[in-house]
Parts: C-alpha cells; sequence; structure tokens
C-alpha cells in the first residue's frame, strides 16, 4: 500500500508520463510500498497507451477505398436519374402543345409562320420585317377583331413555346459537337444567319445539275481498210 | 441501332458543361484527399465502433457525405478536422444505434476480429485488458475520447490536434490527461487482477 499523502501525487505523476521530482522523487527513493506502486501505475498507463496504438491505429481494410469510389460514382448516378425523367416529361408536354398548336385548324398567314419557325438567337436582318410587312395581304391587316384577339392569344402560346429550351435529338457521339456548334451560333450571328439564309444564285429553284454535252459519234471508214480490200480483189484476179 | 440523347441546346452548352467540369474539379480534387483522409476516418470510426465491418460502413458513409457537401466548405484545409468530426458523429450514432449491437457482439468474439496484442507476451492477458480498455474508451465523454484517440493515430502531434478541433493545445493536453486517468481509475482493478493470476 503506497502512503495515503503520496498516493494522488505519484497516479498524477504517471499520469503525466513525468519522472517525480523534488519532494515526491526524495520520498520514493526512501519508500519501497510507494515505488512499487509508482511503477505498477506507470506500467497501468503504458498498458492503457499501448492498448489505445492498438485501437486508435487499426489496419485499414483494402476494401475500403474502393468501395468508396463507387460510391462517389453513385452519388453523381442519381441526378442524372432525376434529370432524365423531368427531360422526358418537358419533352412530352412540349411535343403534345406542338401538335395541338400544328392540328388545330387556322387560317395562317406569312406573319403567323415566321412566328412558328424555329428560332435561333440571332437578330434578324430589318429588311425581313419590311419584307413581311409588304407581304402580308390588305384584307388580312383590316380584319375583324376576333381574328385579332384570336391571333394574341395564339402568338403570345408561340411565344410561350419558343421561349421554353427547344430540345434536340441528336446521335450520342455527336453530342460535343452539337453543343460546339450552338455555342458558335450564338457567338456568331452572322454564321447563323449565313446558314439559314438561301443561296441568291439559287433564286428559290430547286439545284440542278448541268446536263452533259456529248458530241453525236461519227463513223468514219478506216482508210486501211478499202487499199486491202482492193487488194485482195487484185490477188483473186 | 445508333444511340440517341436528348440534349437542350441553351442549357448544353452554357450550363451542363460548366457544371459537368466543375463536378470533375470537384471529384478530382476530392480524391487528392481521399488517400490520405480515408484512413483517419476508419480509425476514428474504428476507434468508437471496435468493429471493422461497421467502421467500414461509418467511414464510407463519412466520405461520401464529405464529398456530397464538399463545394460548400470553403476553407479546404480544415477537411481533415471536418471529416473526423462527421466520421466521429457518425460512429457514435451507429453505437447508440444498437441495431447491429449483437452482430457486432458476435462478430467481436470471432478470433479474426479480436483486437491485436500490444506486446507478445501473455496473449490472452492482453486481449482481456484490451476488451476491458475498450469498454472504458465507451464510458469516457466524448470531447475526452476522440482527443485520445486522434493523440493515439500515429502521425497526430499536440498541435495538429489543436488546430484540427478547433482549440488550444493546452486544452488538448489536459483532455488527454483527464482521459488517461479515468481510464487508469476504470482499468486498475482488472490490470491488478491480471497481474495477480
Amino acid at each position: 500500500m503506497p502512503c495515503e499523502h503520496y498516493k494522488n501525487a505519484l497516479i498524477e505523476a504517471a499520469a503525466g508520463g513525468l519522472d517525480p521530482g523534488g519532494e515526491l522523487r526524495a520520498h520514493l527513493d526512501a519508500c519501497a510500498s510507494c515505488r512499487a506502486a509508482f511503477e505498477q501505475e506507470q506500467s497501468l498507463f503504458a498498458s492503457i497507451d499501448a492498448g489505445l496504438h492498438v485501437t486508435a491505429n487499426a489496419e485499414v481494410p483494402a476494401s475500403l477505398l474502393p468501395r468508396v469510389r463507387a460510391g462517389l460514382d453513385e452519388a453523381a448516378a442519381p441526378q442524372r436519374r432525376w434529370f432524365q425523367p423531368w427531360v422526358f416529361a418537358a419533352a412530352s408536354v412540349a411535343l403534345v402543345l406542338a401538335i395541338f398548336l400544328f392540328a388545330r385548324p387556322h387560317h395562317s398567314g406569312p406573319d403567323d409562320q415566321a412566328k412558328q419557325t424555329p428560332q435561333i438567337p440571332v437578330s434578324e436582318p430589318p429588311t425581313t420585317d419590311a419584307h413581311n410587312q409588304n407581304s402580308v395581304p390588305s384584307t388580312q391587316i383590316v380584319s375583324s377583331n376576333v381574328n385579332n384577339s384570336q391571333r394574341r392569344g395564339r402568338s403570345t402560346l408561340l411565344r410561350a413555346v419558343a421561349s421554353s429550351q427547344p430540345e434536340v435529338l441528336v446521335p450520342a457521339d455527336e453530342r460535343e459537337a452539337f453543343a460546339r456548334l450552338v455555342a458558335t451560333l450564338q457567338g456568331r450571328g452572322d454564321v447563323a444567319v449565313a446558314l439559314v439564309t438561301p443561296s441568291s444564285d439559287a433564286k428559290g429553284e430547286p439545284a440542278s445539275l448541268k446536263r452533259l454535252q456529248i458530241d453525236p459519234l461519227e463513223v468514219k471508214p478506216l482508210q486501211g481498210t478499202q487499199s486491202e480490200e482492193s487488194d485482195g480483189a487484185e490477188n483473186m484476179r | 441501332m445508333q444511340e440517341l440523347v436528348l440534349v437542350q441546346p441553351g442549357r448544353t452548352v452554357g450550363n451542363e458543361l460548366e457544371h459537368e467540369a466543375a463536378q470533375a474539379d470537384t471529384r478530382r480534387e476530392f480524391e487528392e484527399r481521399l488517400a490520405e483522409c480515408g484512413p483517419l476516418a476508419y480509425r476514428v470510426a474504428r476507434g468508437v465502433l471496435r468493429n471493422t465491418a461497421d467502421a467500414e460502413d461509418v467511414a464510407q458513409e463519412a466520405l461520401l457525405r464529405a464529398y456530397r457537401r464538399f463545394e460548400r466548405l470553403r476553407d479546404r484545409n480544415r477537411f481533415r478536422a471536418w471529416l473526423v468530426r462527421i466520421a466521429f458523429r457518425l460512429a457514435l450514432d451507429r453505437l447508440r444505434s444498437g441495431k447491429r449491437r449483437e452482430l457486432r457482439d458476435t462478430l467481436w468474439s470471432q478470433p479474426e476480429h479480436q483486437p491485436r496484442a500490444a506486446t507478445a507476451e501473455d496473449v490472452a492477458a492482453s486481449n482481456e485488458f484490451q476488451a476491458h480498455l475498450e469498454s472504458a474508451l465507451d464510458e469516457l465523454p466524448e470531447k475526452l475520447r476522440l482527443v485520445l484517440l486522434l493523440a493515439a493515430m500515429e502521425g497526430h502531434t499536440i498541435d495538429e490536434i489543436a488546430a484540427m478541433l478547433s482549440i488550444s493545445t493546452g486544452t488538448v493536453k489536459s483532455r488527454i490527461f483527464y482521459a488517461r486517468r479515468q481510464l487508469a481509475e476504470k482499468l486498475r482493478c482488472h490490470a491488478n487482477t491480471i497481474k495477480t493470476r
């Protein structure tokens, strides 16, 4: 049994991992019982430290990191799973709406047709508007209020459809190329206009191939053949 | 048959590619930390749970949770501390849930899941002491337990633990001191019993 007076001091010295000094050191040198108790405490703390070292430095299973990497791949996947139905739902709604709008009987003028064409975010040349205004027949300009209101409502609907993001089906391996094309078109309005504007040479007529001109074939008898024939006739004689 | 994909040109260019690039950057940055911090998360969980399978599950969950919130972490230098806290918290939750306690105890009793002895001498006594030690560790207050585990892990200095847990070095030292003393009080009788056999 250690001396009661030094008991706490020697436990704290052992817990702190320090060499006892001063009065405690002198007492330990003199008291065999306290020295034995102190050694026992030191041994206990050494065992605790060794056990903690084992617990805290356990070997990491080799499967941990591959499992985490697989989990990281899966963590990215749910976003796509969530995204896909949403896209298809939106595409379905857009498709149904488009069918409804195009199948609905109405008198479509050139103005309406211009609104229904797929819109590319570029500024159109100013001549287009002037051309459209000129081409609208005068009977439609003075049409009734009912027609105007119908057209207004329809154009609002069309504008709503056109303002939503259009969706396009492209081959999977051409997705990036398509994205680059769209990026280029958004940055270069002139390229977009050039792509959709018909060639001025064609003048609205379908392109045709120029016919191949072949000179008539002239068949002439060979000059040598005549003399050979005459030679043969002479020999027969 | 050729595979077709549905794309939105307006979205694809501006948002989706940028989003994918940002995700790839996040993934790369996270994976750079994974090799170093994966074992840390496992060992913290293992120190709490004392079971390899549970600790692996918790470490995986902690790492995935950290990945999902990685973009929100402003100071990436705090990643280790952040991960340690996540792993420690998840391990405590798992320990408390008790759902797998039976299975854990069953596995624990199997020889391959027994902790390795610190020394070769008196293996049976060491294993028994180890079991008592880990039980005593469970009873420590959380703050003391985490600091003690981190201090016992290889490669962690007092300064690093203080920085990791945003506490002073003095606090780290005092927590280690009190934790060891509490463990000693719980284990003194067991150590004496083992020695007197």
